[in-house]
């Protein structure tokens, strides 16, 4: 269980970037554990790059309430599935709700302290004000269409989590691209699980561009849990980096549009190229969930990472969900301070490696590749 | 939105429930509040959460008012680090279960942590907020406590570590199981840390329904507002206390603190003297060691309040509380010098606690404006919860004092 950051400074956190050792048949394994919101968006892009991928394993894909609500989603994770010819992975419906958070909280927060608008990041996904309820299913839209034959595992997603890491000990990378409740849970549940764990790769938290992102502030709790529990390693990508490029940055859209097979081609064109052509002055939203896919699936494309520090505020203020961020490996010179002979982390802080660059030019080259290459279906 | 759109949804949902999701995490019984369903032979089927810190104690008494109850099934004991260390815990509740010949009775281990809390931070919090002046008890915390993996050998009339083994399944799996098994049958008492029952709801958020009552010990109105099984995991208790049980009764320490292990039972006669002398082994054996010789030391000496007896006592035999009244609860988990406290609404919002003795009179409580301009409800999302405000001395003792002093109830009796 939580191990001091002391202890966690002197643990071998050896390459800036982690080499993808293989896993069984030369595949790295891996749980995608997301909210998975549909149609298109930066969490379904991600799911297609690692469908797509092919030294990716998915053991099984869990959902988790944020961006939307856990069923709805989950919906769209089987359908998805379906679509792209891969029936055989299992999906998992995870945490329906925070583990502490309530919209009526959000909401309030906001009232009384502001919302986040900072780099727009006021984003409350399932608990905006206007978002419907935890039970309501909406239908599919093209192509969707219709619902899928296939059903969730009765499982839910912390125990799959928990069996699969302890049947592939120090084997499995847990992709979490949602508020980290399913994790937490698990951690919680099984906390022989961390140690056998091979990596955690998250999205969320920033330093520069805002102090937190939803991943983080719709399920603070989960976060801080999540953050201190001690992983082997735990890669962290920031609102800093995935800012660094967006979806439709370079014409990415219409190259896939024209080049992408079905379905990939159908969701770009009716999900993001026609949007766009409707209205030229659309932002369309940064890479997060696609860069931890590439995270993933070609670890080469990040030029560097920070060995940090990290915690969560838990405060039920306008600070809720905040992070913090301290340095790992303090310079120990100049004015800052390091120079008070004090740069300590707070007392249960987590270590992550924060990415903080990448090849751009190599990222839409795997992207547009896994976009645009045949379908990668089931072989059976 | 239009109503024609809503009912599609609605459909779409329903047909999406019943295929695709989880079959349990929908369409169960659900039960109205207060209803407590007829069981089989009689008996109240119970689950025991506990932090069963041995050898003696507000936790282990109350596990034997259960295990002695003629009319409760308890269908496993689930352990939580509270008062003590998880290990340490379950050494004690194993051999407990052996002396009293209860063998067939499942125990299994839960949370070893608290959700967020740790040891060092509530150290550090103490120094910078000022410590618990009421209750310094920090349990497995405590500064001088070992760590997790500390199991310590049991005193008599424990003597050596139990022959019988925990389960292999986790607590909050058992939880969840034995919930669904038995839809709005089966009681949980939950006398420790909520850390369990916050994480089987929070992987089965189905089984809130299926509970026909939850029993907890914790918060406070008078005596103190901080209380341990609250602070020791502020977030779990939260969650729980949030949750939409049918029914969530709790007693708080105003009440626990009315009636003290060591107070008489007849004029010049203390329970503890009573139970002594009268009772069989194990039981007799636990309060010659436990209480009465260390009265003999020091006549003076401050018995613990019966916290964990009078939950056992509501799920026994709940006409024992006199008065209850529904009243919303929330703790807070901002991690400051509040962290852990509990406050209370009266459900009409206008209203103040009853319980204990006021701190100001009520001829002294002079509404010198008019309270409608006042919002004085409770936060988005606090719990509404049955409170227990008013305890019968007499039958209460008479109950405990009968349960502990009659022939040991072995080997539960299966119909």
């Amino acid at each position: 269980m939580p191990t001091s950051p002391a202890q966690l400074a002197h643990s071998a956190m050896a390459s800036p970037v982690s080499q993808s050792l293989p896993g069984s048949g030369g595949k790295k394994k891996l749980i995608y554990d997301q909210d998975h919101r549909g149609p298109l968006s930066t969490d379904t892009v991600a799911t297609l790059m690692l469908l797509q991928a092919d030294n990716i394993d998915l053991l099984g894909v869990c959902t988790v309430t944020c961006d939307m609500w856990a069923k709805q989603e989950t919906a769209y994770a089987l359908r998805l599935l379906e679509l792209m010819g891969r029936p055989e992975v299992p999906v998992f419906m995870g945490a329906q709700e925070p583990l502490i958070n309530t919209k009526a909280e959000a909401q309030m927060r906001y009232r009384m302290f502001g919302a986040r608008t900072l780099g727009n990041e006021g984003y409350l996904g399932s608990f905006a004000k206007d978002a419907g309820n935890r039970d309501e299913v909406e239908p599919l839209p093209a192509p969707y269409t219709r619902f899928a034959q296939i059903k969730a595992q009765p499982e839910p997603a912390a125990d799959f989590i928990i069996r699969t890491i302890r049947a592939n000990p120090h084997e499995v990378t847990m992709y979490c691209g949602g508020p980290m409740t399913n994790l937490a849970l698990a951690a919680m549940l099984a906390p022989d699980i961390v140690p056998l764990t091979k990596e955690v790769i998250f999205m969320g938290g920033g330093i520069h561009h805002s102090t937190s992102s939803v991943n983080v502030y719709f399920d603070a709790e989960a976060a801080k849990i999540g953050f201190r529990a001690g992983w082997p390693k735990f890669t962290l990508v920031t609102t800093d980096l995935a800012e660094q490029v967006h979806l439709a940055d370079d014409a990415k859209v219409d190259y896939i549009v024209n080049h992408a097979h079905a379905p990939i081609a159908d969701l770009f064109r009716e999900f993001e190229q026609k949007p766009q052509r409707a209205n030229p002055q659309r932002r369309s939203f940064r890479m997060p969930d696609e860069m931890m896919a590439a995270h993933a699936i070609e670890p080469s494309i990040f030029t560097g990472s920070d060995e940090m520090y990290i915690d969560i505020v838990t405060h039920n203020d306008g600070h809720y969900g905040d992070t913090s961020f301290w340095d790992g490996k303090p310079s120990g010179q100049g004015e800052g301070a390091s120079s008070l002979g004090q740069n300590n982390p707070s007392l249960k802080a987590g270590r992550v490696e924060v990415l903080n660059g990448l090849d751009k030019k190599r990222f839409r080259e795997l992207f547009v590749d896994l976009m645009t290459r045949p379908i990668n279906r089931s072989q059976a | 939105m239009t109503t024609t759109r809503r009912e599609f949804i609605k459909t779409v949902s329903a047909a999406i429930a019943s295929s695709q999701i989880s079959p349990t995490a929908m369409g169960a019984p659900t039960l109205e509040p207060g209803v407590f369903p007829a069981q089989s032979g009689g008996r109240r089927k119970v689950i025991c959460d506990q932090d069963n810190s041995g050898p003696f104690g507000t936790d282990i008494l109350g596990t034997l008012m259960m295990l002695q109850a003629d009319n409760i099934d308890v269908l496993g004991m689930t352990l939580v680090t509270g008062d003590a260390w998880l290990k340490q815990e379950m050494a004690f509740t194993l051999r407990l279960l052996e002396l009293m010949g209860r063998t067939d009775i499942p125990v299994y281990y839960g949370a070893e942590f608290p959700m967020l809390n740790t040891k060092e931070e509530w150290l550090l919090r103490l120094q910078l907020y000022g410590g618990h002046r009421a209750d310094p008890w920090l349990g497995a915390f405590n500064r001088n406590n070992g760590g997790p993996q500390d199991v310590q050998p049991l005193p008599p009339p424990y003597d050596h570590f139990a022959d019988i083994d925990a389960q292999h399944d986790h607590a909050v799996r058992f939880i969840v199981k034995t919930v669904r098994e038995n839809p709005g049958q089966v009681t949980v008492y939950a006398g420790g840390p909520l850390t369990n029952v916050a994480l089987a709801i929070a992987l089965a958020p189905d089984i809130v329904s299926l509970v026909p009552e939850v029993v907890v010990m914790g918060t406070g109105f008078h005596a103190f507002t901080n209380t341990f099984n609250m602070f020791f995991d502020p977030e779990a208790a939260r969650k729980v206390l949030r949750a939409p049980w049918p029914k969530l009764s709790i007693v708080p320490v105003d009440i626990a603190e009315e009636i003290h292990e060591g107070d008489e039972f007849a004029p010049g006669r203390r329970m503890i003297e009573e139970i002594a002398t009268r009772a069989q082994s194990p039981i007799s054996d636990l309060f010659q060691r436990y209480a009465i010789e260390p009265l003999r030391h020091d006549p003076n000496l401050n018995f613990f309040r019966m916290a964990d007896e009078m939950i056992a006592a509501q799920v026994i035999d709940p006409a024992v509380f006199r008065k209850s009244e529904p009243m919303y609860v929330d703790i807070c988990t901002t991690p400051g010098p509040r962290y852990g406290d509990s406050m209370f609404w009266p459900q009409n919002g206008q209203q103040r606690p009853e319980t204990g003795a006021p701190p100001v009179s009520s001829a002294d409580r002079r509404v010198f404006v008019d309270p409608s301009q006042f919002y004085m409800g409770p936060p988005p999302s606090a719990g509404l919860v049955n409170v227990l405000q008013e305890i019968d001395h007499d039958r209460f003792k008479k109950l405990f004092v009968d349960l502990m002093t009659k022939p040991i109830r072995k080997t539960r009796s299966k119909i």
